[in-house]
């Protein structure tokens, strides 16, 4: 069968040559399986040589090939100059391929392009309507400032042509135009007006006139007000729904700015929604009450809360009778947009809103999961968690019987129980069973959002959300993310990845409510106890994920802080000091490090009052410090640090446990218990240290010394006296290459001359006896004696030696504790801590609980927590410009309006100083925010110059090269972009080359089915 | 604005991209990879509103507001074939679902029972088909009449659409249920 369809596809009279054409090149594609790549390269060799021939037909035939290929990834830029000799041509299909070889493949940089202008003048103007139409379907692909310049009258004159086909486009076009070269739309929009006024205008160019407007309105709403009569009259009259959609996109960015249009608005939308049949029409009236603020005012109470109970009721209706997905989503994404103006008139629509909770369709779930959250209240916050929980159990069983789905089809709405729905709801059981984990994790984010919002306001029994948390351990999917993503995305950081992750966030969560409750910190701290403890974890943490090393970190965190409320702190301990625990990761380690002495302090205490004290106490001992010093060699810097300190504390304990001693040596029984007592830790807001302000006498900015040459001079002659305020000052001040004089000091050197004095070889021998490690103390001291960098034991404590403390007069400098900056005085200032209490009259059965909020200094800044919740991640991405994205801002600076006097009214001016005053503000902020994400590019630029760079970077990434060409500024385009594409491009083209081609099944003679 | 129309089978291999901004293929032909990985994991019940892939996620702006950015993916499949259409947020996503099916009814029209083939050997005429209905990621005609009868005033004598249309019919391939949901 498939050879008879060749053979009549074949046409011999249209393609009578040797050379293969577009039917012979997809054919053969379908014919080499396999080794698709290796034929493309070869048709692509036959179309270099095709596309340089003389004969016109072979040429446009080549290139018509070429598109086909480049839609499969193969480049084609090379190409383009023989594009603008087909799109020469005076064939008009010869002409149309040309053209789509333009469109398909010119980038801002193909640099022929400067050559087509005159080809473009001529074609504009060409009386024939297709070769008309060409250029201004085309021109919005490869539009540039300065062809925008040239063919701006060509393109106005077309605005008043006599064919509805051309105005049309000529409209747009010119709108695309404006983009790039905004004083087009100054000149072309009296026109674009006039279209928009004429009564007898065919309703195809006005409609596109209204899709024009549309785009530009959000840009500058202040322009179109004056219109707002004649968009009415078209919404009123015109009976076309895509154009009264439109309209009413167009109108919820007006109303915001005229009041009075609110009014008028109201009875022709209402009309609408009680009338129409057009689901998309209805769902965008409602969108546009909602979104130009019609519900927000105060005036006219009663009309707006019938609007709003309306709205919410067609929604409903639109969730609950129809079965269309897709109006169930649309409605829960207005409810979303509604929740937060009307949360109460939302929330009496929880029913539906919950069982789209488990509707089968994922992003159903996400839209009612986003809207659950904004609607919870605390009565209903359990319900709805609970709920939720319930879900991620039944997903970790993945049972095949999916309970919710079957409440959805008896329960809630029986009106609908007709054999077909039950069909469907069948349907969706069974493709529901298995939620994927990215979902799972969606979820378990979204309860820690809605239970953890305003300093946990909305909580009410916290026992019961420390039994959650411990509950969503368990729950948690086996594998952070989707797996693909993260393969895609390899500029994502692998520690900003983890950070944000699931487990990461709920032991964060248990940390918070151990910290800022005070009334609960016993059942976290236990719950904290009960995940550490090693017999628990193979239960809790599911082998191969790394759930549990995300967890153990915080909730050690809070078993050692909190080491008074432990259960059992001798067994925290032992499983803290587990040795299978060296394999977890370094930041999990850092914090288990911190846990391990308050532990065991706080074991200590128990065990002081025992017959066996001495015995016990040793015997841990000797276990810490076997555990610490599996550490002390880690390659993690900052744990071999800690490992370390601890490790020395404890070897002196156990030194002093060792002598004769029938009481609990100081060391033990005060000195190590004092590191961690005092003030109690509060929780700190996030911006806090920022608000320090600096002391007047700590100068950051100024030299320590002005005349450094002078100082180098000296000691390169060895005039200093070489005393050890010297040496230190030789170390800090003068770089490795030109110090040799520091040789000169054995101190100095002797850090480079014995590697032994590395921290790895301090802990040598884990068997050492008391003697050797006695003998190698006495010699450590003597090596270290004249080092500045070790502080001498206190009985040697003779002054030279110890040159940084010792000295009397560097004391004054250098003492620490004098340095200002370090004394934060929270509690001493103002009234910064703020305790709420959560009770009222309804909570009245569950404990008083109070929530200790962000300490901070001066005003209350909303707490940033982005760094924790990665679907908000603000900052930084907001920056970044999205890919597929057209920058219209632009226009935003051009005032259309100077020049039409009787639609101008006084407004406008103010408005014109506000929109003035919104876009500096705007680029103050993105400067701000350009600025943390390129801090180091930036360093030393002003402000001003910033600023202005960034501008040209965004102009030349969407202009073309033929600006640079003209401009001969080329070389200001920010080499990093360009590194950044180039580094892109690399990674994506192993992709790309697997990918192309055809389908093997099609030739193969499979019916491909019809659409249907 | 509608920033892209894509075109793709049940294999992720593409039958049409059109891209209303500019952007390189490799990017391109990744961005197609990601909307076609979110595509086939949905199953048919599921409404046609897709969630914004990595590529695009990164620059979209969190808040409800109109901007530049596009955050709206709505595709339509038929048969073998998934319509992808990427918009800002001024277009209405019913409106859009509403749009995909103007486009393959009137490529319906132009092939008379249109089937992933007639796509395949007619992309040119695709290609104008679409741009009877957007112009630079605008909107500029709806009514199936004059799309197709823009598309005849260009193609009236070319000889190669009857050769495929007679192929195909060859195929024997059924009509078109699908395209009777109009809303």
């Amino acid at each position: 069968m498939l050879r008879a369809v060749a053979t009549k596809l074949t046409d011999p009279s249209r393609w009578p040559r040797f050379e293969k054409s577009l039917y012979d090149l997809i054919k053969g594609l379908r014919t080499h399986k396999g080794g698709e790549d290796e034929y493309v390269q070869s048709c692509l060799r036959e179309c270099k040589a095709e596309i340089k021939s003389q004969d016109m037909d072979k040429k446009a035939t080549a290139l018509l090939k070429l598109i086909y290929l480049e839609m499969f990834g193969y480049d084609m830029s090379w190409a383009s100059f023989h594009v603008l000799e087909v799109m020469s041509s005076s064939k008009y299909l010869q002409k149309r391929v040309g053209y789509l070889g333009a469109v398909q493949s010119f980038r801002p940089d193909t640099e022929v392009l400067m050559l087509a202008t005159n080809m473009l003048k001529k074609d504009i103007v060409s009386p024939n309507i297709p070769a008309l139409s060409l250029p201004l379907a085309s021109l919005p692909h490869i539009i540039t400032p300065s062809l925008a310049m040239s063919l701006l009258p060509d393109i106005l004159s077309r605005l008043s042509h006599s064919s509805p086909v051309v105005r049309k486009k000529s409209i747009v076009c010119l709108y695309r135009l404006a983009l790039v070269y905004p004083e087009a739309l100054k000149l072309g929009w009296p026109k674009i007006q006039d279209r928009l006024m004429d009564d007898q205008e065919d309703s195809s160019v006005t409609t596109a006139a209204i899709n024009v407007v549309c785009e530009l309105g959000w840009r500058r709403p202040h322009d179109f007000l004056p219109l707002a009569p004649r968009f009415f009259e078209l919404l009123v009259d015109s009976g076309n729904n895509w154009m009264a959609i439109k309209i009413i996109k167009l109108f919820a960015t007006l109303t915001p700015l005229e009041p009075r249009l609110t009014r008028k608005l109201l009875r022709p939308l209402v009309n609408i929604i009680q009338t129409t049949s057009a689901m998309s029409l209805l769902y965008e009236c409602i969108n546009g009450i909602i979104q130009g603020g019609i519900l927000d005012g105060e005036d006219n109470l009663q009309e707006r809360d019938d609007v709003a109970t309306l709205c919410v009721g067609k929604l409903r209706g639109m969730i609950v009778i129809d079965s269309d997905p897709n109006l169930k989503y649309v409605a829960l994404l207005a409810l979303n947009r509604i929740v937060t103006t009307h949360p109460t008139l939302v929330s009496m629509q929880q029913d539906v809103i919950m069982d789209c909770l488990d509707d089968p369709d994922i992003s159903i779930r996400l839209q009612a999961l986003e809207l659950a959250a904004g609607m919870v209240t605390s009565e209903t916050l359990q319900v709805v968690v609970e709920r939720l929980l319930d879900q991620l159990r039944l997903a970790t069983l993945s049972s095949p019987g999916n309970a919710p789905e079957l409440e959805i089809g008896s329960s809630v709405h029986p009106e609908t129980e007709d054999p077909e729905e039950s069909k469907t709801s069948e349907v969706s059981t069974s493709t529901a069973v298995a939620l994927p984990n990215d979902y799972r994790s969606e979820v378990v984010h979204r309860i820690l959002d809605i239970c953890s919002q305003n300093n946990y306001s909305e909580v009410v029994d916290f026992e019961w959300y420390v039994n959650i948390l411990v509950q969503l351990i368990r729950l948690l999917p086996p594998s952070e993310g989707d797996e693909y993503w993260n393969q895609n995305s390899p500029s994502q950081d692998a520690a900003a990845l983890s950070k944000s992750s699931t487990a990461f966030r709920i032991g964060s969560e248990i940390r918070n409510v151990a910290v800022r409750v005070r009334g609960v910190r016993l059942e976290a701290t236990r719950a904290a106890e009960s995940l550490l403890l090693v017999d628990n974890r193979s239960t809790f943490f599911p082998a191969g994920s790394n759930v549990g090393n995300d967890v153990l970190g915080p909730i050690s965190w809070v078993a050692g802080e909190y080491a008074n409320d432990l259960l059992s702190p001798s067994r925290t301990l032992q499983s803290l000091i587990d040795l299978s625990n060296v394999t977890l990761p370094a930041r999990t380690l850092q914090l288990f490090l911190q846990a391990i002495p308050k532990v065991f302090v706080r074991v200590n205490q128990d065990a002081g009052l025992g017959m066996t004290w001495k015995t016990e106490t040793s015997l841990l001992l000797a276990r810490v410090v076997e555990f610490l010093e599996a550490l002390a060699a880690h390659p993690d810097l900052d744990v071999q640090e800690r490992a370390i300190e601890f490790l020395e504390v404890l070897r002196l304990s156990a030194e002093a446990l060792h002598s004769d001693v029938q009481e609990m040596p100081s060391l033990l029984a005060s000195v190590l218990p004092s590191l961690f007592m005092g003030l109690e830790l509060n929780p700190v807001a996030f911006s806090a240290q920022k608000k320090v302000v600096l002391p007047a006498t700590l100068h950051l900015d100024v030299a320590f010394n002005d005349d450094l040459q002078t100082l180098f001079h000296t000691l390169d002659n060895s005039q200093l006296e070489a005393s050890q305020r010297g040496s230190l000052q030789d170390f800090y001040y003068i770089p490795d290459l030109i110090s040799p004089p520091a040789k000169s000091f054995p101190g100095i050197a002797s850090i480079e001359m014995h590697p032994d004095s590395s921290y790895q070889n301090v802990l040598r021998g884990p068997t050492e006896s008391p003697g050797t490690m006695e003998r190698r103390k006495l010699e450590r001291k003597e090596r270290y004696k004249d080092d500045p960098f070790y502080i001498a034991s206190l009985d040697s404590h003779s002054g030279t030696s110890t040159p940084v403390f010792g000295n009397e007069a560097n004391a004054d400098v250098l003492d620490i504790d004098a340095i200002p900056i370090v004394d934060l005085k929270l509690d001493s200032g103002q009234p910064d801590r703020v305790e709420r209490d959560v009770s009222n009259p309804r909570q009245g059965r569950y404990k008083k609980m109070e929530v200790a909020a962000d300490e901070t200094f001066g005003s209350e800044e909303i707490p940033s927590r982005d760094y924790l919740v990665p679907g908000q991640v603000g900052g930084s991405a907001v920056a970044k410009r999205s890919l597929l994205q057209v920058d219209s801002s632009g226009l935003g600076h051009l005032s259309m309006a100077s020049n039409d006097g009787p639609g101008a009214i006084s407004a406008e001016d103010e408005g014109d100083v506000e929109m003035k005053k919104a876009m500096r503000n705007v680029e103050q902020m993105r400067l701000r925010m350009q600025r943390a994400s390129e801090r180091i590019e930036l360093d030393g630029i002003p402000t001003e110059g910033t600023l202005i760079k960034k501008k040209k970077g965004k102009k030349k990434r969407a202009s073309s090269s033929t600006q640079e060409v003209t401009l001969g500024d080329g070389s200001s385009q920010p080499e990093e972009a360009k590194k950044k594409k180039r580094k892109e491009k690399k990674e994506k083209k192993e992709k790309t080359q697997k990918e192309p081609r055809t389908d093997p099944e099609e030739l193969a003679g499979k019916p491909s089915g019809s659409l249907a | 604005m509608i920033n892209a129309v894509l075109v793709f089978n049940n294999n992720g291999q593409p039958r049409l991209t059109k891209f209303y901004t500019t952007l390189d293929t490799q990017t391109q032909q990744s961005l197609i990879a990601q909307i076609y990985h979110l595509v086939s994991q949905r199953p048919s019940s599921a409404c046609n509103f897709l969630p914004l892939p990595p590529l695009l996620s990164q620059g979209a702006a969190s808040s409800t507001g109109p901007s530049d950015a596009p955050t709206q993916i709505t595709y339509r499949t038929y048969a073998t074939l998934s319509f992808i259409m990427i918009s800002t947020s001024t277009e209405s996503p019913l409106a859009l679902i509403d749009l995909i099916q103007v486009f393959v009814e009137a490529l319906d029209r132009m092939f008379e029972n249109v089937c992933e083939l007639d796509l395949i050997f007619g992309y040119e005429t695709m290609h104008a088909v679409l741009s009877e209905m957007i112009v630079g990621g605008v909107v500029v005609e709806t009514n199936i009449e004059k799309i197709v009868a823009g598309v005849r005033s260009q193609e009236g004598t070319s000889g190669k659409k009857k050769a495929v249309q007679a192929a195909s019919a060859s195929l024997g391939r059924g009509a078109l249920p699908g395209l009777g949901a109009w809303r």
